[in-house]
Order: structure tokens, then C-alpha cells, then sequence
């Protein structure tokens, strides 16, 4: 009996150990590590079946399996991988969702702008088009990079394709946000009411807000999974 | 066989031992062990971020069932993977027939 516990806690400390280097998905990270797990239950039973105690047997299957450094670091680029893959999928339908919702919405409640008493300066409107258009780039961006991703996934480095992946992830949410910004403080110095004219729409603009850090936190959740690979 | 020398064909290796195969990690691993004679000697765990960055280039499906009494996650080439499959074989008779053709008769090989 402490012989089995003994040759478990080999396995158990691997698997752990590799575990505390991952960063990523939970569930991505989960189903490594139960593969990791399978494989060296799979492996102690081979060589079991071939004569070593299961102390050894363990031992030995660790070590078929490799450093846990290197491991690791191989399962992290693939877990920054799918962790860029992700948050470019939230940036490619959210984005542009999250903009129609909200010109409909504008549309609905406050009506176009040529329907106010004065129609807003020519500057201003170059904000507000540039930042219509922020929305569908960054979009547009994230759906070209997972296209292009998916071709290159086996001729280029996985490491190189998660930074990459993150960068244009930080890219694209840095641009909506400033967007954004620069609307309402558009928006604010050319008539403040503005801001509050219709409850429901200040409703939409705090949850797109709310999008738009969830979306940030996301890619820098992104950046941090990418860069912790040496 | 240096894992250094391995890891280029590595993809290669993973989706001719799944032609025709639905098989989990551990299985791939032995399968490509029997079928090099264990003459591939690669950290059996860089089969699975292997496994998965062929899974993200279409060419593997995967799926969780249960083998054997316990849960495991399977791999099966999808049609994409059968091309590539096809192709990788291809470049492969190309390139051995090219070197073979150099070093496998002649001056480089009586030296």
C-alpha cells in the first residue's frame, strides 16, 4: 500500500508541478492535465507489465514524458493559442453586435442626428464616423488574424503565433476604447446633456462599457498567456 | 533517433499513425514507438501540444469517450488531415528519392 501511495505521489507531483506553470483556460488547462495524467497511468501500466515495480514504473514514465520546464512550455504556447483564438472570436462577434445594438438603440430613442435642432460640427461628426468605424476594423482585424491563424497553424511557431495573436487582441480593444473615449468627451464638450438625454441609451452605453473592460481584461489575460512562455 | 531530428516530422509522424485510427494520446505514443521498431526517442509529452496544434489546423478532431473503462480523449484525422496526410507523403517519397539519389549510390557511398 505505501509502495502504490508512494509511486502515485511521483505522478501526482508531475502532474501538479506542470499544473502550477500553466496559465490559461480552465477547462483547457483541466483536459491537458487529465491527458497528462492518463498518459503516465497508461505508461506506469506498460512498464509494469514489463517487470518494474510500480515505484519504477512511475519513475520511469516521467521521465519518457520530459522535463517538466519544457513541457510545460510547450503546453503553454498552445494554451496562449487558444487563449488569443478565444478572446479574437469575442472581438469578432462581439464588436460589431455590440455597435449595431447600440446605433439601433440611438436610432430608436434619440433619432438621427440631422433631426437636432443644430447638426453637429463637421469635427464632430469625423469622431463619431471614425468611432462607427473602430468597431467594425478591429472586428475585421480579429476575423482576418483567426482565418490567417488557422492556415498557419502548422508552418509557423506556436509561441510567435500567441504573441502575435495577443498583440493584435490589446491592438484592437486599445482602438475601440479610445473610440469610445473620445466620443463622449466629444460628445461632452459639444453639449453635456447630450450625455443623459435618454435613460435606456445611458443603460446601453454603461453595458457596453462593461464589454469593453470584460473585453480588455481578456486580452491582457491574453498578453500575460503569451509572454509567460520563454 | 535525436528528438531534434524527429520534431520536424513530428506532425507527419502524429497523422499517419492516426490514418484509419481513432486513438487516444497513449496509444499514439505507443504506436509511433512500435512503428519506428522504438527507435523514436521524443519526450512523450510534446505528442500532446502536437495533438492540438494539428487539432487547431483542422487537420485532427478530438472527442472525450470512454476506452478501456475510463475516459480518455480521442484523436481522428478529419478530411482535411487526410489531404494533408497525402501530401506530406508525397513530398516525402520526392525527397528521399532526391537525397537517395545523391547519397544512397555512387562516390558517397564507396567513401
Amino acid at each position: 500500500m505505501g509502495a502504490v501511495l508512494t509511486g502515485e505521489d511521483v505522478i501526482d507531483r508531475y502532474v501538479t508541478d506542470l499544473g502550477s506553470r500553466l496559465q490559461g483556460s480552465k477547462k483547457q488547462v483541466r483536459d491537458l492535465l487529465t491527458e497528462t495524467r492518463d498518459s503516465l497511468t497508461d505508461a506506469t501500466e506498460a512498464h509494469v507489465d514489463r517487470g518494474l515495480t510500480e515505484r519504477e514504473a512511475q519513475e520511469r514514465a516521467v521521465e519518457e514524458f520530459g522535463p517538466v520546464r519544457e513541457i510545460a512550455n510547450e503546453y503553454q504556447a498552445e494554451l496562449a493559442v487558444a487563449y488569443g483564438t478565444r478572446t479574437l472570436v469575442w472581438l469578432a462577434i462581439v464588436l460589431p453586435l455590440m455597435h449595431m445594438a447600440w446605433e439601433y438603440g440611438r436610432m430608436l430613442l434619440i433619432g438621427p442626428w440631422q433631426d437636432f435642432a443644430t447638426m453637429p460640427p463637421a469635427w464632430y461628426l469625423f469622431i463619431a464616423k471614425a468611432n462607427d468605424l473602430t468597431s467594425g476594423a478591429a472586428s475585421g482585424v480579429a476575423l482576418v488574424a483567426l482565418i490567417l491563424g488557422r492556415f498557419l497553424a502548422r508552418g509557423y511557431d506556436t509561441k510567435l503565433l500567441a504573441r502575435i495573436g495577443a498583440a493584435i487582441a490589446i491592438v484592437a480593444v486599445g482602438v475601440v476604447l479610445l473610440g469610445n473615449i473620445s466620443i463622449i468627451l466629444a460628445t461632452a464638450h459639444l453639449d453635456a446633456s447630450r450625455l443623459v438625454q435618454s435613460s435606456p441609451m445611458v443603460v446601453a452605453t454603461a453595458i457596453t462599457w462593461i464589454v469593453i473592460v470584460r473585453l480588455g481584461l481578456l486580452a491582457r489575460r491574453c498578453l500575460s498567456c503569451a509572454t509567460i512562455v520563454v | 533517433m535525436k528528438p531534434d531530428a524527429l520534431r520536424g516530422h513530428l506532425d507527419a509522424l502524429l497523422l499517419a499513425t492516426l490514418d484509419g485510427e481513432q486513438l487516444h494520446g497513449y496509444a499514439i505514443i505507443e504506436a509511433l514507438q512500435q512503428g519506428s521498431g522504438g527507435a523514436l526517442d521524443l519526450p512523450t509529452g510534446t505528442v500532446y501540444p502536437a495533438l492540438r496544434r494539428l487539432e487547431r489546423a483542422g487537420h485532427v478532431s478530438s472527442d472525450w469517450s470512454t476506452v478501456g473503462g475510463r475516459k480518455r480523449r480521442t484523436y481522428k484525422l478529419t478530411q482535411a488531415g487526410q489531404r494533408a496526410l497525402n501530401a506530406e507523403r508525397d513530398a516525402w517519397r520526392e525527397f528521399t528519392t532526391v537525397i537517395d539519389g545523391v547519397l544512397g549510390g555512387g562516390k558517397w557511398a564507396q567513401s
